[in-house]
């Protein structure tokens, strides 16, 4: 009876999340397209993937990228929390002002940063140009080099308002009378800061790192709508990659064998961040 | 009585009440005043380069679709140099004034707030040789 | 902590909070002015603010009709999440065969993000006849997994003594949810509304790959696909844009509190 209560949640986890796994890893050794009937093809689309496909290596790279770009966010995030995390008038409108992008629809994040960028009518341009480290506008979704960091730059301005909430909630939930203590044993700031708060924000920050690294699956968003993938294939992520091979050219079992790589190598970073944070903590527990 | 309003009245003045509410104001009231004046009239006046009214002129109303503009319709201005078009569909169009042996006069762009408002053209269209 | 100089702090802050607005500033300015984006420098303040770049906008698109299908979509997507959740939430504080395995299926379910099961997904929901229609646009987004432990956790803080009582009393199980259990969760009940809601009015990707129609297009999907033929050279663009996020920006900030607490504890759960 009670089990009635589960079941249409249950049935939407299986369709959407269970069976699509399973399948993801059957397609991924099958030939298959919606016009031909399957064939077992074995590790054929793993070894085109890894030893001929150029494009997967470089969105493989781009994604670790992006991923690497998280704890550079977080310390940001860190250093504004630590702002705001006081009895300063008005700290509840600033916390406001910084976290108000996160919530809101990745698209238009996408476009808006679209035009600060733009060559002729952006806001970073004519600042940049205006301050004279420029001469000539730099189209920065156009170019090579740019386009990456600029992309990451934008999901570092959306996403570090929600880390600076997380590290907020996580500051205020230290015992004060830790920081009493220190103070009447005149321990230094930079040591309070070091022995106190950061190992007491540990598991703050290690859900800030695991959000950052989900971060890079769910950018898909942003990357459609700011280069596409583009110029070439230098903003490629996998997750954009995927949705290319599968929605744009209908190769749905190569896609699949795609997918099954990035979730490995989302569960292994889950994995590693993991224990890293446990690492962490039994150094501490040793002082 | 009593009752039945202290249990309304919060619940009335609770911000998810009020602010649909005064947006679905907004909105009916602007829809109201789209109603009342959406009946394309387009007036305006031409006049020469001294700025005499020139009667007679012949006005081109463009309606500005997505990239280019297209003739719908003419006038011919009256004796004291003004000219109407009724039945105007768009909520951009452009108008320009020729009258001949005196000149053409460049081609002014009217935004409107909706379809088919009625507007006046502000400044004269001028007519230049 | 309160040494140093609260001056030097609020110039940070202030400058912190400038580069966080200076882009809706900067697209609100081009939105409302009709300057010749060619000419060199850009100018940073409106000249000769006008509303017809929104007037263009609106007739150039369905903006009623995308409005509509992101509400629709929204809607779907936060009454499921606020009733199949907490029956699946109540489900799980009882006691029955299996539940470990429940428990353990669920926890393992959240580690998979949607986007590594797109492509079958999107097979499924093509078999069963769901492409371009509301509810295979909310379907996936219907129960969530984060929102069920969030109720979870709050139906366990009601005291066993009520859930017992009105047992005794002969309340049925969907009566003891609904007059006993859901009142006392409030928190939990805003919680699964605001992430299902924004997760429902911001989800592009989904739609993108189940929509064909332009009358089924949400929001942010309208948005993107305008994009795509208007390039970035009109003010239209960025009217559209100031229009998209008016509703988000307004509903948040009419819920602030509750969205940052929700979205919190989502991450904290999930």
């Amino acid at each position: 009876m009670i089990l009635c209560f589960l079941l249409p949640s249950l049935a939407i986890f299986l369709m959407y999340r269970v069976i699509p796994l399973g399948w993801n890893a059957v397609l991924s050794f099958q030939s298959w397209s919606p016009m031909r009937p399957a064939r077992w093809v074995g590790f054929e689309h793993y070894e085109e993937m890894l030893f001929y496909d150029d494009i997967f290596w470089t969105a493989l790279w781009n994604t670790l990228i992006w991923i690497s770009a998280a704890p550079l966010a977080i310390v940001l995030a860190l250093g504004i929390a630590l702002l705001v995390n006081s009895d300063l008038r008005g700290a509840s409108v600033y916390r406001t002002i910084v976290f108000l992008s996160y919530p809101l629809m990745t698209v238009a994040v996408g476009i808006i940063w679209r035009w600060m960028y733009d060559e002729r009518g952006g806001f970073i341009n004519w600042a940049l140009r205006s301050a004279g480290i420029i001469d000539k506008p730099l189209g920065f979704l156009q170019s090579f080099d740019l386009a990456m960091p600029s992309v990451i730059l934008t999901d570092i301005w959306q996403v570090i308002g929600f880390y600076m909430i997380i590290l907020l909630t996580g500051l205020q939930q230290i015992p004060q009378h830790l920081y009493e203590a220190a103070r009447v044993d005149g321990v230094p700031r930079h040591a309070v800061f070091l022995h106190i708060t950061l190992p007491m924000l540990r598991p703050a920050l290690f859900l800030c790192a695991v959000i950052g690294l989900l971060n890079s699956f769910t950018s898909f968003d942003l990357v459609y709508v700011m280069t596409n993938g583009g110029p070439g294939h230098a903003t490629e992520l996998l997750v954009t990659y995927i949705y290319k091979l599968g929605f744009g050219q209908t190769k749905f079992d190569y896609a699949a064998a795609v997918t099954v790589v990035q979730f490995l190598l989302l569960l292994v970073l889950t994995f590693l961040a993991n224990r890293l944070a446990g690492g962490n903590a039994g150094a501490v527990e040793k002082e | 009585m009593s009752a039945s309003r202290r249990s309304l009245h919060p619940w009335l003045l609770s911000r998810w009440v009020i602010v649909p509410a005064v947006l679905l104001m907004l909105v009916f009231g602007w829809n109201v005043n789209v109603a009342m004046n959406a009946t394309g009239e387009v007036r305006g006046q031409v006049v020469d380069a001294t700025g005499q009214p020139v009667p007679n002129a012949t006005v081109q109303l463009f309606e500005r679709s997505f990239v280019v503009n297209t003739e719908k319709q003419r006038a011919t201005t009256g004796p004291d140099g003004r000219f109407r078009f009724e039945g105007n569909a768009s909520h951009a169009v452009q108008l320009q004034a020729e009258a001949p042996g005196i000149g053409k006069s460049e081609r002014r762009t009217l935004r409107l707030l909706f379809r088919a408002q009625d507007a006046d053209l502000p400044e004269p269209l001028v007519l230049n040789p | 902590m309160q040494r140093g100089f609260p001056w030097a702090r609020h110039a940070v802050l202030v400058v912190v909070s400038a580069l966080m607005l200076l882009p809706f500033y900067w697209v609100l300015k081009t939105a409302i002015t009709d300057e010749n984006i060619y000419a060199y420098p850009p100018r940073l303040l409106p000249q000769d603010p006008h509303p017809y770049n929104f007037v263009d906008v609106w007739y150039l698109i369905p903006f009623p009709r995308y409005l509509l299908n992101s509400i629709i979509v929204s809607v779907l997507a936060v009454v499921g999440n606020v009733v199949l959740n907490a029956m699946a939430a109540y489900a799980l504080t009882q006691n029955f065969r299996a539940k470990k395995l429940v428990i353990l299926l669920l926890l393992s379910c959240m580690l998979i993000p949607f986007q590594a099961t797109i492509i079958p997904a999107y097979l499924i929901t093509a078999r069963i006849g769901l492409l371009n229609t509301y509810l295979g646009l909310a379907l996936p987004l219907i129960s969530t997994i984060v929102c069920i432990f969030i109720y979870k956790s709050a139906f366990e803080a009601v005291p066993r003594s009520l859930v017992e009582a009105a047992r005794m009393d002969g309340l049925s199980e969907w009566r003891i949810i609904a007059h006993v259990l859901l009142p006392l969760s409030r928190p939990a009940i805003a919680t699964n509304v605001i992430l299902a809601f924004i997760w429902s009015w911001n989800s592009f990707m989904w739609p993108l790959i189940i929509t064909r129609d332009a009358d089924m297009q949400t929001l942010p999907l309208g948005l993107a696909r305008f994009l795509s033929y208007m390039e970035d050279t009109t003010g239209a663009l960025y009217a559209f844009v100031c229009l998209v996020l008016a509703p988000g920006i307004l509903v948040f900030l009419m819920a602030q509190s509750a969205f940052i607490r929700g979205l919190t504890h989502g991450a904290t759960k999930g």
